[in-house]
């Protein structure tokens, strides 16, 4: 038997380098929201598709991983350019907040069965230069969990600076915290919500692009990371940063420690409860800082 | 939204149903011997009732319920397990766990109902993975993923003398088609009764209505109660159908689908969903023989329809007329 | 589906002068009446009917998943029918043809159920082949044992489908028992295996290859110290990995999923410092289910991996050879063919021997098949068991990974 000091450090860090990639997932979907109020179903394709852009970069162009990184976030960005211009720019002033929604839900349909048909069902071998596994002691990781911890820390730091620091950021934040003083204040609110679905999308394109080597890359991988990204939205409470980020990790903790002590069949079950346990007793999520008019 | 009320025809509304009766009668045999046929009749039937019911919750009540699929599963294992474990006969079977539906969907919307827009709909999400999360793991009961297997027809019935077996396609046809016409009828009225009137008051304006002093969270979760019931009825049929009951009938995946019914067909109308769940579940087996494509037509179909056409091909014919009768003014 | 366009234009041309009589008055109700659209657009689907060929023909019905997450089967499994097809038919077979009918049964019961009546009335196979998923096909096995239409299936495990009494049900592929029987005879035997964990995706087949390789591997007092499964969506299995490097040493672990998951087993394993390819002890073992090409993707890790494979692509044995020309031929040099490419051909190959003998509808190719004794096709040889299992264990080949992920046949 292993020392239990081990395993906990280990499954710790399994469940840490799972929680980064949820959080970029995550962060994407509540940026969205916190600025436009709208969901993007299409979020998890938008994962799909990057990883797909990371490993052609690779494959057919024989880029370095790394470079890849980039350009799944710019694949992202585009796409998100894209549902924008389709979508939530030309419904968003009837103040229907359904209709984006569905529209999403059919343009996710869209690019999952488009994807499936283009690339196919059979699982694409992603395999990234970074599979050694580091060890110290019994604690072992692999590189490319090391570079997702990295990438994710310096894309979460930049985006938090982002927000708190520029301009841009702050007209951002005061959008989404009041949005008819903030149209008031003369700032271009078509340019700026085209800018946030822009990076949210970006991020997970590049998100995609390090879950690739990770899942098993087929046109449905997106959708398997998330459904688990949508509760941790509301975990965290919608449009919360800081929340997010604390969610996604606790999230990622309680998969690897389920996998663990139950089963990773249950683990939809004890994050989905948890999801409705928190909107019973703290709808606004744990740390509420957004003035909710929904609640 | 349109009040039909106001725009009747000239036919006598019994006419209506004389014509739904006789058309129910004589499809069957426009489809001549053949089983897939009158397996997709069934499966049209199943979506109407799916489809109406959700429409109350999201078209009349105006909730963006996106747990669905859960009360058409609950009916469907209820059923089966009432009475392959417990015993008990077909029709009590489907009238309890159509009940039972109904229960889950009033502790649903007890709970859920103080949120609102996109909160509910996640949290709806969240009870329909649940619920599907439970049928694979609860083994002992529902044998998971494994499935049930060999489930047989609601037992035979004798009318008028005369046996009348439900292995026979056609009379299960007849039997489904008997409640979902019955449920219309059961909604229609209610919608056109005042508390139609305080469900829309609900789903235009709450704070409104709140101030009307209607009591907003009874009627959601009077909505939600109605609602899974209904899907509950549905899926006590659904079992006996197929044969066999696996849980990934039931993912979350489905829900989507009764959604796409609704919307494409015309949410808030009563026509709409019977529409959109013929549309919808004929389109893909129509387009069947082209293969890969049509679960991306489908994709495409309700992305254009939402864009274009909200009110889905309910507003499409209504737009139609307008034109047509150019002396009306155009309605909506 | 041809459809009658007779019958269609008479229909449209009665609504045509229907409308025209009753103009007025339907102009005003005009809403009111497109309510009837929808059940007069029911109607004429109804008038959809077949033509049927009179030539010499045996009709094969095929029910693989196109679409849907299982379609990575039916896309190998179509490869290979269509090249068995396009062989046979260069010449005919006892002066017969093969006409197939491809159905789309997404890996799920219902659609299943639904393709497979649609197939029997419009196409009338005299036989049908599948489907991949355990799930799908004891859905459709009562179906086509009522219709005595003979079911031939070669890729699912599960237990029921030969052991619930149907007449009409065969399998060329081993069932669960057949594949862990042997492996866990060998297990303690030869690899003098202790101690077992299970890992399995939450399938009959998985549950099913894990129950009766449990059975013979207590029987014979080995230990299995460890259940886990896990759903066909995980793809990430370090913490699993972890889980089982804290049950300490093991000596083999019974991996049974699919080729995608397994190969990130295998590296979890590897990296978890569990399994030979990573520096640890233990050896995954596994059955059927992975193809040639699947050490070539997990790497170092599959370093010892000892498995069953039904289809040895380095087989001398002149039949393989000539399946793996002709597909590299038709479908690329640089493709290897897999067991479902292989299974997919080798069905078709069955169906022709019993019409070679003189089989001809569904009857006589049921009792043909039934007579066949050591039909060789590519995965081995065939013979038929009262039950509709294949009885031949000449399908089953054990084969250890190489440092230079080759193979090693290993002769037990």
């Amino acid at each position: 038997m292993v020392d239990i000091a081990s395993l906990i450090i280990q499954q710790s860090i399994n469940g840490i380098v799972m929680g980064c990639l949820y959080v970029m997932v995550a962060l994407g979907l509540t940026l969205i929201y916190g600025v436009m109020n709208q969901i993007n179903f299409a979020h998890a394709d938008f994962v799909t598709l990057g990883a797909f852009a990371s490993y052609f970069f690779v494959k057919w162009m024989g880029g370095g991983y790394l470079i890849s990184i980039l350009v799944a976030f710019l694949a992202g960005g585009v796409l998100g350019y894209i549902i924008n211009l389709t979508i939530f720019a030309p419904l968003r002033d009837r103040g229907d907040e359904l209709r984006p929604l569905i529209a999403t839900i059919g343009a996710s349909i869209l690019l999952e069965n488009g994807s499936l048909l283009f690339f196919g069902p059979v699982p694409y071998q992603y395999d990234t230069p970074y599979a050694d596994a580091i060890r110290i002691g019994k604690i072992f990781f692999t590189e490319q969990s090391l570079l997702v911890v990295l990438v994710a820390s310096a894309a979460i730091a930049a985006l938090y600076a982002f927000m708190k620091f520029t301009f841009t950021g702050k007209a951002l934040r005061a959008i989404s915290q009041d949005r008819e003083t903030a149209g008031l204040m003369g700032i271009n609110q078509a340019f700026l919500i085209m800018l946030t679905i822009v990076i949210a999308s970006a991020m997970a394109g590049m998100a995609g692009a390090m879950l690739g080597p990770i899942l098993v890359l087929t046109p449905f991988a997106g959708a398997s990371v998330v459904v688990k990204a949508f509760a941790i939205v509301i975990i965290g409470g919608f449009g919360n940063m800081e929340g997010t980020i604390i969610a996604g990790l606790l999230v990622g903790l309680i998969e690897a420690f389920t996998t663990q002590y139950l089963g990773s069949g249950v683990i939809d079950l004890v994050v989905f409860g948890l999801l409705l346990v928190m909107l019973l007793v703290r709808p606004t999520g744990l740390i509420a800082e957004k003035k909710e008019e929904n609640v | 939204m349109s009040n039909q009320a106001s725009q009747k025809s000239s036919f006598p509304r019994w006419v209506w149903f004389a014509l739904v009766f006789a058309a129910i009668a004589v499809i069957p045999m426009l489809v001549g011997g053949s089983a897939y046929w009158k397996s997709i009749l069934i499966s049209i039937v199943l979506n109407i009732m799916l489809a109406m019911s959700l429409n109350l919750i999201l078209g009349y009540t105006g909730q963006l319920h996106l747990g669905h699929s859960g009360f058409f599963g609950v009916g469907a294992y209820a059923t089966t397990l009432l009475i392959q474990k417990a015993g008990f006969n077909f029709w009590i079977a489907m009238v309890a766990s159509s009940m039972m539906a109904g229960v889950i969907g009033i502790l649903l919307a007890f709970f859920a109902t103080r949120l609102k827009g996109h909160y509910l709909a996640i949290a709806s999400m969240a009870f329909a993975v649940i619920l599907h999360q439970i049928l694979l793991n609860w083994d002992s009961m529902t044998s998971g993923p494994l499935g049930i297997y060999g489930i047989a027809p609601p037992p035979a019935m004798t009318i008028f003398g005369k046996l009348i077996k439900f292995n026979d396609q056609v009379n299960l046809f007849y039997l489904v088609s008997i409640f979902a016409v019955l449920v219309y009828i059961f909604l229609d009225n209610i919608l056109r009764s005042p508390i139609g009137e305080t469900l829309r008051a609900v789903r235009e304006d709450e704070v409104s209505a709140a101030s009307l002093g209607i009591n907003t969270k009874l009627w959601k979760i009077f909505s939600f109660g109605v609602g899974a019931a209904i899907a509950g009825l549905a899926g006590s049929f659904y079992p006996s159908f197929v044969g066999t009951l696996v849980p990934d009938s039931f993912a979350v995946v489905e829900s989507f689908t009764y959604l796409a019914m609704v919307i494409v067909g015309g949410m808030g109308t009563m026509i709409g969903p019977v529409i959109g769940a013929i549309v919808l579940t004929l389109l893909p087996e129509v387009l069947r023989d082209i293969g890969d494509a049509r679960l991306l037509v489908y994709g495409i179909t309700l992305t254009l329809v939402i864009l274009f056409m909200p009110g889905g091909i309910v507003q499409g014919f209504k737009s139609l007329i307008s034109k047509k009768t150019s002396t009306t003014s155009s309605s909506n | 589906m041809s459809t009658n366009i007779k019958s269609n234009k008479v229909v449209i041309r009665l609504i045509v002068i229907t409308k025209r009589k009753f103009g007025e008055v339907m102009q005003k109700n005009l809403k009111s009446l497109c309510r009837l659209l929808p059940f007069i657009a029911v109607g004429l689907m109804g008038f959809t009917q077949v033509a049927q060929s009179q030539e010499k023909v045996i009709r094969i019905g095929l029910l693989y998943p196109i679409s849907g997450p299982g379609s990575y089967f039916g896309v190998m499994g179509r490869e290979g029918t269509d090249l068995a097809i396009e062989q046979l038919n260069k010449t005919g077979v006892n002066g017969y043809k093969f006409v197939v009918d491809y159905q789309d049964s997404q890996c799920s019961p219902l659609a299943a159920t639904n393709v497979v009546k649609k197939t029997l009335e419009n196409f009338k196979p005299h036989i049908v082949v599948g489907e991949e998923c355990s799930d799908a096909t004891l859905a459709v096995a009562p179906i086509l044992e009522e219709a005595k239409v003979p079911l031939l299936n070669a890729g699912s495990a599960t237990m029921k489908l030969t052991g619930s009494g149907y007449k009409y049900a065969f399998r060329i592929f081993p069932n669960a028992r057949q594949q862990t029987d042997s492996f866990a005879v060998n297990a303690i035997r030869k690899m003098n295996a202790k101690t077992a964990v299970l890992l399995y995706e939450k399938t009959n087949a998985g549950i099913d290859i894990s129950d009766s390789f449990e059975k013979t591997f207590t029987l014979l007092g080995g230990k299995v110290v460890s259940r886990i499964d896990f759903g066909r969506d995980v793809n990430d299995f370090t913490s699993i990995a972890t889980r089982i490097a804290s049950l300490g040493p093991v000596d083999v672990i019974l991996t049974s999923a699919l080729e995608g998951q397994t190969v990130k087993i295998a590296q979890a394993l590897a990296q978890a410092g569990v399994v030979k390819g990573g520096g640890g002890k233990a050896v995954q073992i596994g059955t059927i289910w992975l193809p040639w090409g699947f050490d070539q993707k997990a790497g170092k890790s599959a370093l010892g991996y000892t498995r069953i494979v039904q289809f040895d692509p380095n087989e001398t044995r002149p039949m393989v050879q000539n399946f793996v020309k002709a597909y590299k031929a038709k479908y690329g040099a640089d493709k290897v063919p897999t067991h479902i490419n292989a299974h997919a051909y080798d069905t078709i190959m069955i169906i022709a021997e019993a019409v070679r003998k003189g089989a001809k509808d569904s009857e006589s190719i049921r009792s043909e098949m039934l007579k066949m004794k050591d039909v060789e096709v590519t995965t081995g040889k065939i013979t038929f068991g009262e039950d509709g299992q294949n009885q031949n264990m000449s399908v089953i080949h054990f084969v250890e990974t190489q440092p230079d992920l080759s193979w090693k046949t290993l002769n037990w």
